[in-house]
């Protein structure tokens, strides 16, 4: 078992209800832009990361969904670089941008328990029934889940597609300079 | 002198004759041709000094570094991306250099409809002169048009619509294609290498991650700006105290309309912030039969003017541009998630894209919102500009399918449309251009602070001053009456040039 796979096991709907609501509702990320954030002080050690473990394990299944191409020879994202690419332009961000961000990842682990009746979290789906919640989020009729879907998608697409490991698939010749990656 | 205030620590405290607020298109020309002139200059920039050592070429790292909230910046319903520079140099180190002077028309329509009877092409014209010497003006030269613009050329062509090679800003150009992520050869003449080091060598200070929050104004004359030393994430480190006799706010019609609005200052005619233009434009991406690396090379020299008459009606019309990017920013604008966005980014090496930029009459407004980083944009389209932008997919699929491509795709975000040579292009007319439904993008937004002269429908004159505040100038996009109806650079520039002039003959005043 993954050691940071999410353990909400004694989580009641009315649990998830009482995370939505202090999670300054619904209505709150009506101010997400395409990229959301967190709340970080100036005291911050070195090498913090913006997600949790339980956050990123979250956030690395919705976007291997997001990226997936069901192509034999594409990367997995775990083996690459992409998770950690978010997360350091997550941390570069101005915390007024990227507050809600790690809140959007648990309504989305959250989402077919609260919006489809389904009793199950995000990463307890199987693949198709992950599709079928993102679909959900994709095609929202209220603009605020939308707009959350597509700050999730716009990250992972970042993450996944500035790997070099998935240029080959692309059929893209990647930069002419060849600089050292950063650390991560 | 360009100082990074990351890197030297504390508080600025400065005395000028002119503080500038932002260094790009307008801001750091008003900071060289006041330096030239003699004038104490302050430039404050809150974005970061990155240098063509720093441009990787890669989208994870230039993304964040160059670009408002990482590229991804949006108007409040999510509808349209809104990319704006954050640097020194400003979006002239990520444009991609197309160089357009104003059109007559449009200097004809803001004369008669604003009455800025000054702004006459003659008046202009030295300016133009002097920015397109500085920054390089040059006609595209036919061996420098690449695979994507030869393909648009090629379409429009066998249509018989009218399109030109269009004039750039770049020297000595390699044709890597990397412009929208900043030059790595500095061979885009932006303000970054043009300007900045002009104004630098005649004295001027510049000072990256200073960014102005409010500025105060006494007895009717402004008096000081105040602010913030800032990381790159926005974090505080230290403050900004410029006193300064004369203030030219250049930070772009969001930035800028946002600190008047938060300073509650030059707003007796209520059009801070409001009017709001964005250039919206819509794309199309074809597919060719063969890979065609359409990133490579010069990105823009090729654009198509059929559609745009202003001299027949100055308020309509679009303008074609061919368009390209890498997988990051092309995967973003294309839609749906998973498998379904896979099957479009696998074809990445034989897209061409083609986009229609709207010559809008649309107005939204700039608010400010609960931080500085995060100001509140919004738009929505008029029925006709709507209706430009929906018939505009036609045209682009006609020169698509003309150019060879084997199929077109609409990126409608829910349900996309591919369609096929010998198609109904109708049907893109029919579904059309709604908020929301299909990717919207502005690279212009323009005309929060408009000029004109009256007090009381416009924020400044002709010549970018202040109608109340004495010493307040706006030398920056946001001061077009009207969207302009071509790419602005040239355009902010001059302006900005003609207003540097104009503070330098009536300097006495200030200085008194």
């Amino acid at each position: 078992m993954n050691p940071h796979a999410p353990d909400f096991s004694r989580t009641t709907r009315r649990g998830f209800l009482r995370l939505a609501a202090a999670s300054a509702s619904l209505g709150a990320l009506a101010e997400l832009r395409a990229l959301p954030a967190r709340a970080t002080s100036s005291a911050e050690p070195a090498g913090a990361r913006f997600f949790n473990p339980t956050d990123t394990e979250i956030l690395t299944q919705i976007a291997e969904r997001m990226v997936d191409s069901g192509h034999s020879a594409a990367p997995r994202l775990r083996a690459t670089g992409a998770i950690e690419t978010i997360d350091r332009t997550c941390r570069e961000l101005d915390p007024a941008l990227t507050s809600l961000l790690p809140t959007v990842v648990r309504l989305v682990e959250y989402g077919p328990f609260f919006f489809d009746w389904t009793f199950r979290r995000f990463t307890q789906l199987s693949d198709q029934e992950k599709d079928a919640s993102l679909n959900g989020w994709m095609t929202s009729r209220f603009e605020v889940r939308r707009l959350a879907f597509k700050a999730l998608r716009n990250l992972s697409i970042l993450g996944y597609y500035s790997q070099e490991e998935s240029w080959p698939l692309i059929g893209y010749a990647g930069p002419l300079l060849r600089s050292p990656r950063p650390a991560p | 002198m360009i100082e990074k205030l990351l890197e030297r620590g504390g508080d600025l405290v400065e005395r000028a004759d002119v503080c500038v607020i932002g260094s790009g298109a307008g801001g750091s020309v008003a900071a060289a041709e006041l330096a030239v002139a003699g004038r104490s200059v302050v430039l404050l920039e809150q974005g970061h000094y990155w240098t063509r050592a720093d441009f990787t070429q890669r989208e994870d790292e230039m993304l964040p570094r160059l670009f408002e909230e990482a590229g991804m910046r949006q108007t409040e319903d999510g509808a349209y991306t809104i990319l704006q520079g954050r640097n020194i140099g400003g979006s002239t180190v990520h444009n991609l250099c197309y160089a357009f002077r104003a059109p007559d028309p449009i200097l004809r329509l803001w004369r008669e409809e604003h009455g800025l009877s000054e702004l006459t092409v003659e008046a202009l014209a030295p300016s133009f002169e002097r920015v397109e010497k500085n920054l390089r003006v040059k006609p595209i030269l036919e061996a420098e048009l690449n695979a994507l613009n030869r393909i648009i050329r090629s379409g429009a062509q066998r249509l018989g619509y009218s399109g030109w090679v269009a004039r750039h800003n770049r020297e000595g150009c390699i044709g890597a294609g990397y412009c929208i992520l900043g030059c790595s050869y500095d061979a885009k003449q932006s303000m970054l290498i043009t300007y900045v080091p002009r104004a630098s060598a005649a004295g001027a200070r510049i000072y990256a991650n200073a960014r102005a929050e409010r500025i105060e104004a006494e007895g009717g004359r402004v008096r000081r700006v105040l602010g913030s030393v800032v990381d790159h994430d926005g974090r505080v480190r230290g403050s900004v105290e410029v006193k300064a006799k004369v203030v030219v706010l250049a930070a772009g019609a969001v930035a800028s309309p946002d600190l008047l609005l938060r300073s509650e200052i030059a707003n007796g005619s209520g059009q801070v912030g409001k009017n709001l233009h964005l250039h919206p434009s819509v794309m199309l991406a074809g597919f060719m039969e063969e890979p065609v690396h359409a990133y490579r090379g010069i990105p823009q020299s090729y654009y198509i003017d059929q559609f745009i008459d202003l001299e027949k009606d100055p308020h309509r019309g679009y303008i074609l541009m061919p368009i390209t990017g890498f997988p990051v920013l092309t995967g973003a604008n294309l839609p749906g998630f998973g498998r379904a966005h896979f099957a479009q980014m696998a074809k990445f090496s034989r897209m061409v894209g083609l986009l229609a930029l709207l010559h809008d009459r649309s107005a939204g407004r700039v608010a400010s919102g609960r931080s500085l980083a995060k100001p509140r944009i919004a738009y929505a389209l008029e029925e006709g500009d709507r209706r430009q932008l929906s018939e505009s997919l036609v045209h682009i699929a006609k020169v698509l399918f003309a150019g060879g491509a084997k199929t077109v795709l609409a990126p409608y975000w829910h349900d996309p449309l591919e369609l096929a040579p010998g198609d109904d292009l109708s049907v893109l007319e029919r579904r059309g251009v709604r908020e929301g439904e299909i990717g919207l993008a502005s690279t212009h937004p323009q005309s929060t602070c408009r000029m004109g002269r009256d007090p009381g429908t416009s924020v400044v004159n002709a010549w970018g001053e202040s109608h109340e505040v004495a010493g307040l100038f706006l030398a920056d996009m946001s001061v077009f009456p009207t969207s302009l109806g071509a790419p602005p650079q040239l355009t902010t520039a001059a302006l900005a040039d003609r207003t540097a002039s104009h503070i330098v003959a009536r300097w006495p005043e200030f200085a008194g």
